[in-house]
């Protein structure tokens, strides 16, 4: 049974509908009722009521198109996106992208959905490549370490390596069947072979969401309430299609429109209101470049003068993101109209009122107070790009027009993402391998502007080139890193940086984030169909969009409805710090459902309410709170022992129903049994003592559910070695 | 007891060592041995610090410190102005000779309790930074974390309780709260102070409980037990503190529900005013320092009606928190601090006023200073300090003065470096009596 949004699509692109069969659950009832409605009316194509900046779709360069079928002969036109395990992703021509298990589709289309996962595998570097990219970081580290009379730590045993690289690539620990898969395989490149199946999981996809969406501060509402969902789901949907990280960029520094009219929009109207705090946090997510404090005043610390930093925003001065006419008007049309409650109509107001819009004049101007003899207050700024070596101004990126206002964005957007932009490429190395590594070549990582201050300069350049060759594929890159001796070195504890750099003998032993911490304790409460229960709320934005022209009582009131028959009229986060919208959740997941126990829902954090609630099992954790780029911890505190020793996760754990706790009792011996959650949890066997221990354990009156509950406990499982 | 040692000997690190022996036995209950993993650094006996013969030194013995998140409008609140850029409130007369905006009423009616500091002053107008220096009384750097002043507190002067922690923080996370120091010295951060402490019971009955934390303990022996790392280490400490906690009959200290009617009606019903009110709960029940934090302050736009929403909810609670420690007999040793991380501009743009870090005002009650007394002044604009302005590192200097630590005294952190709580900065000696 295909999804119901999918079903939706074949209905409203009027391909060959045929009528439904019958099909299980109330749901696909209603599915069958609304789509053999929607089949029923005149046949004129979706208008859409938003202007004209559609989704902007970007298919990579070899995209095909194809018809696909499921085995009831229905049909819809889909691009091929991604093959993981049984279930298959594709994208519409809109922009929408589905998940569902491909047994639906008829041989032939599970036959080429596998031959287009082949070919796009080979797309990517060759083994070849990435064995000597990886040799080479090898010996760039080895030559730190040994001027450094150092070495690199010995290699990790097949347990460690086993587990590190499932909670790097999948987000999550290996379920015993998966454990056991790997430790049990003979093969001489099974650890090549394992990095080449998990960076192609579903889960892949769900932990590079959870480490984007700290970095680019993803947060279901924004200002007061407003639902900003379709960044999600665009996010998540660019993460499915592996869309290179320029690309990505590229989008949401050009985005136009509401968020109904382009997810990525969310990423700029976020800062809307306080567009100069917008910039610093741009530059320090993509170029690694602190320019904070230059805001205010030439910066203590750094070379950038408050003059850099004003000549940087102005690339964003003709930019609107607020049209407060929007709001005006809306008050003015709903006036004393009663029909729709206040705060509906203010919501309706805002989503509709924060627009990205580019204009025909640069209005910004030096501050009032500028206290420096290079600008005079309140004069115009002329955008000029910053550079870090002198030698920077001549490079092609930087050859660019500053004339037209309203291309001002387009243009810095062009020089911010191209491979000569002096620091892009390299900002995000150097994060990517702080999240493989657990520390970036160059610390902190929101300040790289000055490269001889890195660890290893020689390391975070051929890291950059690496990048530059995998044109932002950040997939084929952190392949190159797996495929590392360093990558796969023993674990070192946490080193003391003030007693000088560390050079990379090994990653550095870690807490689980709090995503990854959380997502195993669902892959055991659940399994590992958790990887495919997947939220997507974005698409019920669009109910939110006035239609364009003079605002109407009517049509503010024909939105309130749309949005009750949606879910979005209630459940909204007005408070800043309480956490992400429970609005949608009952209708936004696709495919497969998540279950609640404990009051639980148990999906995957990328797939629950962003970001959680404070006292959520992923706040306590330290989950960030989306405000502040980077603000995710992975600290300590009472209040999380608390919950994972007698919470509702603790009740999770020690469930005699979870997932792996049937899994062990499954099991005929108890040896076995003990075994099989030692795998779940810890992705190892016990040694003899361990099993002693927990067989005394079990012989004086515990159960499987109390080993369970003790195994999630150690601090063996909340770090990764 | 004195055990007077010039700074400079005690980086020698014999010196240090046989210091910090005898000083644990005699400062130090041994209730607080088991919190130190490592023990950090040599440190004075506080009783021999320069600051300890001075007026107000150790009479605070616990620390209600508020953070006002977004900086707090000065002129807007505890520093009226006249003429143009005065704002939509009118100056009120308090029966303590000063003045404060109308929309502090109730504030103005203990006035007489409180010392309102109207000359702080500060460089950065950047909240994350700005709030980590009003927070630690340190810039922020990228290399190393400070920490707060209950950490600091902790430990000069031990834990303050056998089982509950030294320091809580109320609606905000705890960063990193215990800075160098060990991470059991970290605030428990408490979200929710309706929810208070959650999941204090064991799931199990005691017996299965028992059975359940013997076998943890039998099979982290391996990781857990061997472990050289600190972050791996820190978590065995939240462990050992979670069982202590959960025995203890002093989590009574968490129950809101306890308080007379009259109590909750006087603080409301705002997460600020159930935060506050749970500070005085710990703090009687022998937490030492407790952050009580309430956004909504960064007031670009909007500033009037948010003044009266978010302002009247600190107005309210505020002068209810100064009442109620006032009528339990509290308020001479427990030292309340209201503080943010930057003013906002003397001139409206927008219907609201920018970040200001030149001039602010924080407000000191209780634990032996001033009471009825403004210290310092701002111009007649509200713009810059008159004279020097004191900075957030003083204002820490003052507060660590009242909670009887050494002032402009050496610590040694574990990195070797020499640290003062409120970085070198003098202490304002003004505010005591």
């Amino acid at each position: 049974m295909l999804p119901r949004i999918l079903l939706l699509a074949i209905s409203l692109s009027s391909l060959a509908v045929t009528s439904l069969g019958a099909a299980p659950g109330k749901a696909a009832r209603k599915d069958a009722k609304e789509a053999a409605a929607e089949a029923a009316k005149p046949k004129t194509p979706a208008k859409p009521i938003a202007p004209a900046a559609a989704v902007p779709v970007v298919p990579p360069a070899n995209a095909v198109w194809r018809v696909w079928k499921d085995n009831q002969g229905r049909t819809v036109e889909a691009m091929f996106c991604g093959l993981s395990g049984e279930f298959i992703t594709l994208q519409t021509k809109d922009g929408k992208t589905y998940h569902f298990n491909g047994n639906v589709l008829c041989p032939e289309d599970i036959a080429f959905a596998k031959e287009c996962a082949t070919k796009s595998r080979a797309s990517g570097f060759s083994g070849l490549s990435v064995a000597q990219a990886a040799a080479d970081i090898d010996r760039l580290v080895g030559a730190a370490l040994a001027a450094k009379g150092q070495q690199l730590n010995a290699p990790a045993s097949d347990e460690q390596f086993l587990r590190r690289i499932y909670v790097d690539a999948v987000g999550r620990v290996p379920t015993a069947a998966e454990a056991t898969a790997f430790l049990d395989d003979r093969s001489a490149d099974k650890r090549a072979k394992l990095i080449d199946k998990v960076v192609y999981t579903s889960g892949y996809s769900l932990q590079m969401f959870n480490w984007m969406a700290d970095l680019l501060r993803v947060k279901d509402t924004f200002y007061k309430g407003v639902p900003a969902f379709s960044f999600e789901d665009w996010l998540k949907t660019r993460i499915a299609a592996n869309a290179p990280w320029d690309s990505m960029v590229r989008e949401m520094l050009t985005a136009d429109g509401r968020l109904s009219d382009n997810g990525a929009a969310g990423f700029l109207l976020y800062d809307a209101e306080m567009p100069l705090d917008g910039v610093s946090n741009l530059m320090t997510t993509f170029l690694g470049s602190n320019m904070a404090c230059a805001q205010c005043h030439d910066h203590p610390l750094a070379d950038w003068t408050q003059r850099d930093f004003y000549q940087m925003a102005a690339f964003f001065g003709a930019t609107d993101g607020k049209d407060e006419m929007v709001i005006s008007q809306v008050k003015k049309a709903i006036g004393k109209d009663d029909s729709v409650p206040q705060n509906i109509s203010r919501r309706i107001a805002d989503f509709n009122a924060f627009r990205l819009e580019d204009s025909t004049k640069q209005k910004l101007t030096f501050p009032k107070d500028y206290k420096y003899k290079d600008a005079k207050p309140n004069s115009p700024v002329s955008p000029a790009l910053i550079h870090w070596e002198k030698s920077d101004r001549s490079l092609p990126a930087y050859a660019i027009d500053v004339t037209k206002p309203a291309q001002l964005r387009n243009h810095f957007s062009q020089w911010m993402t191209s491979p000569q932009n002096p620091r892009f490429a390299a900002n995000i190395a150097n994060r990517l391998w702080k999240k493989a590594f657990g520390l970036a070549v160059q610390e902190p990582v929101d300040d790289i502007d000055v490269y001889s201050e890195a660890s290893n300069p020689a390391l975070l350049q051929h890291l950059t080139q690496v990048m530059k060759s995998a044109r932002f594929d950040l997939r084929e890159f952190q392949r190159v890193l797996y495929n590392s001796k360093t990558y796969q070195a023993s674990a070192s504890a946490s080193p003391d940086l003030s007693q000088g750099p560390y050079l990379f003998n090994g990653p550095i032993i870690r807490r689980l984030t709090a995503e990854q911490t959380w997502d195993s304790l669902i892959v055991n409460a659940v399994g590992a169909n958790a990887d495919n229960i997947l939220l997507r709320r974005g698409d019920d934005l669009k109910k939110m969009a006035l239609p364009e022209g003079a605002v109407t009582a009517a049509a503010v009131r024909q939105v309130y409805e749309g949005m009750k028959a949606a879910g979005l009229s209630k459940g909204g986060a007005a408070k800043k710090s309480s956490g992400g919208s429970t609005a949608g959740l009952a209708t936004g997941y696709d495919g497969e459902k998540p279950t609640t126990k404990y009051k639980l829902l148990l999906a995957r954090a990328s797939e629950l309410p962003q970001p959680a609630s404070e006292t959520h099992f992923l706040r306590v954790f330290g989950q960030g709170d989306r405000q502040l780029a980077d603000s995710a911890t992975n600290d300590g505190s009472v209040p999380q022992v608390l919950q994972l020793m007698n919470g509702n996760v603790g009740r999770l754990v020690s469930d005699l129903k979870s997932h792996s706790v049937v899994a062990a009792y499954a099991e005929k011996t108890r040896e076995a049994q003990i075994s099989s959650l030692y795998l779940s949890y810890l992705s190892r066997r016990p040694n003899a003592r361990e099993m002693a221990a927990a067989g005394k354990g079990l012989s004086d009156g515990l159960s499987l559910a109390d080993l369970a509950w003790a195994l999630a406990n150690t601090r063996e499982f909340l770090f990764i070695q | 007891m004195n055990l007077p040692i010039p700074a400079d000997q005690l980086r020698d690190p014999l010196a240090r060592r046989s210091f910090i022996e005898s000083c644990a036995k005699v400062s130090f209950g041994l209730s607080v041995l088991p919190f130190f993993s490592k023990l950090a650094t040599a440190a004075e006996a506080p009783g021999a610090a320069a600051n300890a013969g001075l007026p107000g030194f150790g009479k605070a013995k616990r620390v209600i410190f508020i953070q006002l998140a977004g900086g707090m409008s000065h002129i807007d609140t505890f520093d009226p102005k006249a003429g143009a850029n005065k704002g939509p409130a009118s100056a009120v007369s308090t029966k303590a000779g000063y003045q404060v905006t109308s929309f502090l009423p109730e504030t103005a009616k203990v006035a007489d309790k409180i010392a309102v500091i109207r000359n702080m002053t500060a460089k950065v107008g950047v909240h994350a930074s700005a709030a980590y220096l009003m927070r630690t009384g340190f810039e922020q750097r990228g290399s190393v974390q400070h920490p707060t002043l209950g950490a600091w507190a902790q430990h000069f002067l031990g834990a303050s309780s056998k089982t509950l922690p030294s320091s809580v923080c109320v609606g905000r996370p705890a960063n990193k709260g215990n800075g160098w120091f060990p991470a059991a010295f970290s605030p428990l951060p408490i979200q929710s102070p309706t929810d208070g402490l959650q999941d204090v019971q064991s799931l199990a009955d005691e017996a299965t409980h028992a059975k359940r934390t013997k076998l943890l303990a039998d099979l982290d022996t391996g990781f857990g037990g061997k472990a050289a790392d600190e972050n791996v280490k820190a978590y065995n400490d939240f462990y050992d503190a979670t069982f202590q906690l959960m025995k203890s009959s002093d989590l009574k200290a968490f129950d809101l529900t306890a308080e007379s009617a009259a109590t909750k009606a006087r603080y409301g019903t705002s997460r600020f005013g159930q935060g506050c009110l749970l500070a005085r709960r710990l703090v009687e029940n022998g937490v030492r320092f407790v952050e009580v934090a309430h956004g909504g302050w960064d007031m670009h736009a909007t500033l009037e009606d948010r003044m009266e929403d978010v302002g009247g909810d600190f107005d309210r609670v505020f002068a209810a928190l100064i009442h109620d420690l006032d009528s339990r007999g509290m308020l001479d040793t427990t030292l309340v601090a209201v503080t943010t991380e930057f003013g906002r501009k003397p001139e409206f743009s927008g219907g609201g006023r920018g970040h200001h870090p030149l001039a602010f005002s924080t407000v000191l009650a209780g634990g032996g200073v001033k009471r009825g007394y403004v210290h310092g002044a701002t111009d007649a604009k509200g713009y810059a300090p008159d004279g020097e302005g004191i900075s957030p590192g003083s204002l820490h200097a003052t507060i660590a003065h009242a909670a009887g630590l050494p002032v402009q005294t050496d610590i040694i952190t574990p990195a070797g470096r020499p640290m003062q709580v409120g970085n070198k900065a003098k202490m304002v000696k003004g505010l005591f009596a």
